[in-house]
């Protein structure tokens, strides 16, 4: 296990959920459960982080701001869609304004369904992600190698 | 002997000749070539009296007492001619007192007192004849280019009167040589009286109302200054009984109560020269005129007479309380104040000026404290504001005529604009307020000397006044770090002798700086033995050459034009709704694009001038005048 | 020779205080996240956050910001390696600003408005403490006879004596050098920061773990100053240097728990009132005494 994955730094975006899974993302780092247990810490900056956790899905509005926050984020770095919202756009899929789930503007590594998404998901869905978080560093690393 | 005469005559010749050839050509030549040679001269000079004890050099003139005279009553003459032109009644009335008090003094007391040692230097003579020399002609070089920009900018139809403008400058150097090399306190007096004219002369030079006001301003405060020093001489002449320099230092030592009216006259002279407060406000006003005057005044003279003045006095301070109390708190609340009201200004020559009178507030207070520590601290205080001040000013001055502002926050992006030019005055600002550099290096040996004598007073307003120090440079750095986008080089057009006297001054700071430990051995240290018999560095020489090497890091790292980003080139982070990132301008929430600016802090409620100025005016002149009725009354008036 | 020692140290200092300060950090973290009714990360986590900083993509602003933070992990180390062996606390108070502007001066190069914020609040706070950090010293240089910091260990009884009031000052400041709340107004270690991440919201990567480590480097210094006090010549006395330490770094966290920031004014004249009163009666009382 590499280190990228024992440090799982995250910025969370709230796209145009409810706020119903915000506070959920939130809860997950409150006591209750604790994610810094695993060494999960809230940035709020993308260039820190290594971990997007996106609530709600994409809109008109919204989509180049989760683009230019995906952009910033630093390599190794994971998308995570948080709640049914981000994963498909949910219930509000056929409203007027709004495209779909977050893959609709940037590649998303892992979805975590729910409505809203339970913090114990959640949690999950950060231990999956720290996987690929593990194995993108490797191939970053690699890379690195292979330019000298 | 011959180079301490051609040092005070050559500048004359020079300026005469700059009167005689008007133009434009022969001018620039002969200030190239003047320049030159007095730095060069100086140079020479300095460096064949490395470790000089002080020497006394027989010399008498009847024929010089009476040009003094004569310069006395022509410097009233044009004082007189100019307040009646513009109305000034106060400066009128203050030269007609002085030149009253002058011939009655020159006439009447100073012919039964012949001094047999008119001329003299000590290593403190060639410290300052290096910074006189060297920096002065720089800045004169300077001023080429700079007054050709200048006159470019002026109204059409405007009179050139640029070869009085750089004969005057010349003029000031050789005044300021006389100063420093004149025993005979009458001689010297006289330069004094000339560096006073030419600033007057030399800040009015626009001719501008707010201008000639300022000049009034100036020269009101320093002809009561130059009272002082008058009242000083009689004390001198009356009580001591000498107008040798040297022996007024020997007897006031051993009879301090004789020689307390003369200090505390000296005192004030001193104080009002180098802009303390309540004076300070001349200094500021010197601002309008063209920006080598500026440079000229807060560097290597005018102010550095004031300092120069008080730190030969420094054996007097510490045997005498009551002047030595003058002296040290009008200096010390000065540095305070003035650091805290120079958070306040966002125009960089204001905050230069507030920066030199702080600066000079620390030179004055360790000169009224008077041990050898704080005289050693004083000496290196001297040379490197001279140094570093002198380019920051040259700076500010190039700055100004590229972007057409001289508000720090106009120079925002200043990195890439000019990309030189901002990192000479990065090194500079560092230069002035942080270690490794040595005007830092200088105020931990002032810290150190305020310590061994238990003034608590001093080291509390140390302490705080190098706090709001820290605040005011360090924002203006900032600005000038500060990267974005691609903006044009603007300093592709910068004179020839801007850059030359730019680069000159940063190369000498670095030089002063890496070379501390030499200096202090043989400048600093011959002079502070010279005078106490002990040597003055309360710092390990050990810790002086950690901080030579650490300069040399850090002024490799500020200089190096350019950095490779070794990893992706990023845009910066506008909360993920950046419009045009280069430009850092983002989309508002009603889809119009807003530019993220920040200004710097300037917290005018806390250090405003409103707010501070009064109290330090109102204390300092409390403490002068009281001081001056103590010693008054200490001395028995023979007349 | 004094050089060669402050080089030696240096190196010594740059290898050894961040495994102290690393191990310092990760305590701080239980702590805190103890007194918030969590379990916590492991001890070593902020030695995982820094190793998988340094293997992240360099990707930077501009290319003098890294320039600059090296600058500033270099003289925090220049400091500390003065410090420990014994050199100048003058000396070594002033390297430390130094390095603190190179890091502002870092954030300021990037020209980025949440950096340039947490910049000037960097800039406020060093204005903020450095009266008392010079009091510190001049504390010091009455109460041992010298600047030097290894002449506390020839002393007979500890400085603490007579500096009490100069320690509570330096007590109060360090929440502002440590960089904790209610004073963490340029840069917050918390989940709660309002500015994104202040004076380092554009360094990431390499640049943020160097930064990261600086801080651990600039602790246990911070740290080195509150043991100072309680120093001399008996050897055992190192020992009650080091659990004072501890406990003074106990109680920052506490207060950092305990407290919400402030806004710059309380924390300007707070910090100098402190300095005036503790740092200007104590000194007065070893002048006049």
């Amino acid at each position: 296990m590499g280190y990228a994955s024992k440090s799982p730094w995250v910025i969370h975006y709230d796209g145009s959920s409810c706020n119903g899974c915000d506070i959920e993302v939130l809860a997950t780092l409150c006591p209750g459960f604790d994610g810094e247990r695993f060494g999960v810490v809230n940035t709020g900056n993308p260039k820190h982080a290594d971990i997007f956790l996106v609530t709600g899905s994409v809109n008109e509005q919204n989509i180049a701001v989760v683009k230019e926050i995906y952009d910033q984020m630093i390599e190794p770095k994971v998308v995570v869609a948080c709640g049914i919202c981000a994963c498909t756009g949910g219930v509000f899929h056929d409203c007027y304004n709004v495209i779909g789930g977050v893959d609709q503007a940037i590649p998303v590594d892992v979805y975590a369904p729910g409505c809203a998404v339970r913090p114990e998901s959640l949690i999950d869905a950060i231990v999956e992600g720290v996987k690929a978080l593990d194995e993108k560093a490797a191939a970053l690393k690699a890379a690195k190698k292979e330019r000298g | 002997m011959a180079l301490i005469g051609f040092l005070i005559v050559f500048p004359l010749v020079v300026a005469a000749l700059l009167l005689l050839f008007r133009a434009n050509t022969a001018r620039n030549a002969i200030v190239w070539g003047g320049g030159a040679v007095i730095a060069l001269a100086s140079c020479a000079f300095v460096f064949t009296h490395l470790g000089a004890q002080e020497v006394l050099i027989p010399f008498e003139s009847e024929a010089i007492d009476w040009l003094c005279t004569g310069i006395s009553v022509a410097i009233v003459a044009v004082i007189l001619a100019f307040s009646y032109k513009h109305k000034n009644v106060w400066a009128a009335l203050l030269a007609v007192v002085q030149l009253a008090m002058v011939l009655w003094f020159e006439l009447g007391i100073e012919a039964e007192q012949p001094v047999a040692y008119s001329l003299y230097f000590d290593s403190l003579s060639v410290l300052m004849a290096f910074i006189i020399g060297v920096i002065g002609s720089g800045i004169c070089i300077y001023a080429i280019g700079y007054m050709e920009d200048f006159q470019a900018h002026e109204p059409e139809g405007a009179r050139d009167r640029r070869p009085t403008f750089f004969a005057l400058m010349f003029l000031f150097l050789s005044a300021m040589f006389a100063i420093v090399f004149c025993n005979n306190m009458e001689w010297m007096f006289t330069a004094w009286e000339v560096t006073t004219l030419c600033s007057f002369l030399l800040i009015g030079y626009t001719r501008t109302d707010e201008a000639m006001r300022n000049a009034f301003r100036q020269i009101i405060m320093n002809l009561a200054g130059g009272i002082g020093f008058v009242v000083a001489l009689y004390a001198c002449a009356l009580q001591v009984g000498t107008l040798s320099f040297h022996e007024f230092l020997a007897i006031g030592m051993q009879y301090p109560q004789l020689a307390v009216l003369a200090v505390t006259g000296f005192g004030f002279a001193g104080i009002t020269k180098a802009a303390q407060m309540p004076f300070q406000t001349w200094l500021l006003g010197a601002m309008v005129a063209p920006t080598p005057t500026s440079a000229l005044l807060h560097s290597s003279t005018m102010v550095k007479a004031g300092v120069f003045l008080l730190v030969k006095c420094a054996p007097l301070y510490a045997v005498c309380p009551a002047p030595s109390v003058m002296v040290m708190l009008v200096g010390g609340i000065t540095f305070a104040l003035c650091s805290f009201m120079a958070i306040s200004q966002s125009n960089a020559k204001r905050v230069l000026a507030y920066s030199t009178i702080a600066n000079l507030g620390l030179i004055t207070a360790c000169a009224g404290v008077g041990t050898p520590e704080a005289v050693w601290a004083a000496c290196f205080l001297i040379l490197f504001h001279a140094v570093a001040k002198s380019l920051l000013f040259l700076c500010v001055g190039t700055a100004e005529h590229h972007i057409g502002s001289r508000d720090i926050e106009a120079m925002d992006l200043l990195f890439e604009r000019m990309p030189r030019l901002a990192r000479y005055m990065m090194v500079g600002i560092m230069a002035m307020f942080i270690a490794p550099f040595g005007m830092l290096v200088a105020k931990w040996a002032t810290l150190v000397s305020f310590v061994d004598v238990h003034q608590v007073a001093l080291v509390i307003i140390l302490a705080f006044g190098s706090a709001a120090t820290f605040m005011f440079w360090a924002k203006w750095l900032g600005k000038l770090a500060g990267i974005a986008g691609q903006p044009e080089n603007v300093e592709l057009t910068v004179h020839k002798s801007e850059w030359f006297a730019t680069t000159l001054m940063m190369f000498l700071l670095l030089a002063a700086c890496i070379g501390i430990v030499p200096v202090s051995h043989c400048i600093v240290e011959p002079y502070v033995a010279s005078v106490y018999g002990v040597l003055g560095q309360d710092i390990a020489s050990d810790n002086l050459w950690i901080a030579a090497i650490c300069v040399v890091v850090v002024s490799a790292v500020l200089l190096t034009p350019r950095f490779r980003n070794r990893g992706r080139q990023v845009p910066v982070y506008l909360a993920g709704v950046s419009a045009d990132n280069d430009a850092r301008t983002f989309r508002d929430s009603l889809s119009n694009q807003t530019p993220a600016t920040a200004r710097n802090w300037y917290m005018e409620d806390v250090f405003g001038e409103k707010r501070i100025a009064p109290v330090g005016v109102v204390f300092n002149s409390a403490i002068m005048a009281v001081v001056f009725v103590l010693a008054f009354m200490a001395t028995p008036m023979p007349f | 020779m004094g050089i060669l020692i402050a080089l030696l140290g240096t190196v010594a200092f740059a290898v050894l205080a961040p495994v102290v300060g690393c191990l310092l950090a990760g305590v701080d973290r239980i702590v805190s996240a103890r007194m918030q009714g969590r379990v916590g990360p492991p001890l070593l986590q902020p030695y995982y956050d820094v190793r998988k900083l340094f293997g992240k993509e360099r990707a930077a602003v501009n290319g003098v910001e890294h320039a600059y933070v090296v600058c500033a992990w270099l003289f925090a180390c220049v400091a500390g390696g003065i410090f420990f062996t014994g050199g100048n606390l003058l000396l070594c108070v002033f390297v430390i600003t130094l390095s603190s502007l190179f890091f502002i001066m870092a954030a300021y190069s990037t020209r980025s408005p949440y950096a340039e914020v947490g910049a000037a609040r960097e800039t406020l706070q060093v204005m903020a403490y450095e009266p008392m950090v010079l009091l510190l010293a001049v504390g010091f240089y009455m109460a041992a006879g010298s600047f030097d910091v290894g002449a506390a260990l020839s002393l007979d009884a500890p400085v603490i004596g007579a500096t009490l009031l100069v320690f509570l000052g330096v007590l109060f400041i360090l929440t502002i050098k440590l960089r904790k709340s209610p004073f963490d107004l340029s840069m917050s270690h918390h989940a709660h920061q309002e500015i994104v991440r202040g004076i380092t919201t554009e360094m990431s990567g390499p640049t943020l773990g160097l930064v990261e480590v600086m801080h651990w480097c600039e602790n246990v210094l911070f740290l080195g100053w509150i043991g100072l006090f309680f120093v001399w010549g008996n050897p055992a006395s190192l020992a009650l240097a080091v659990v004072v330490a501890l406990a003074a770094y106990f109680l920052e966290i506490a207060i950092d728990n305990n407290f919400a920031r402030v806004k710059w004014q309380f924390m300007l004249k707070s910090a100098w009132a402190v300095a005036l009163v503790a740092g200007g009666v104590n000194i007065a009382l070893l002048a006049f005494l």
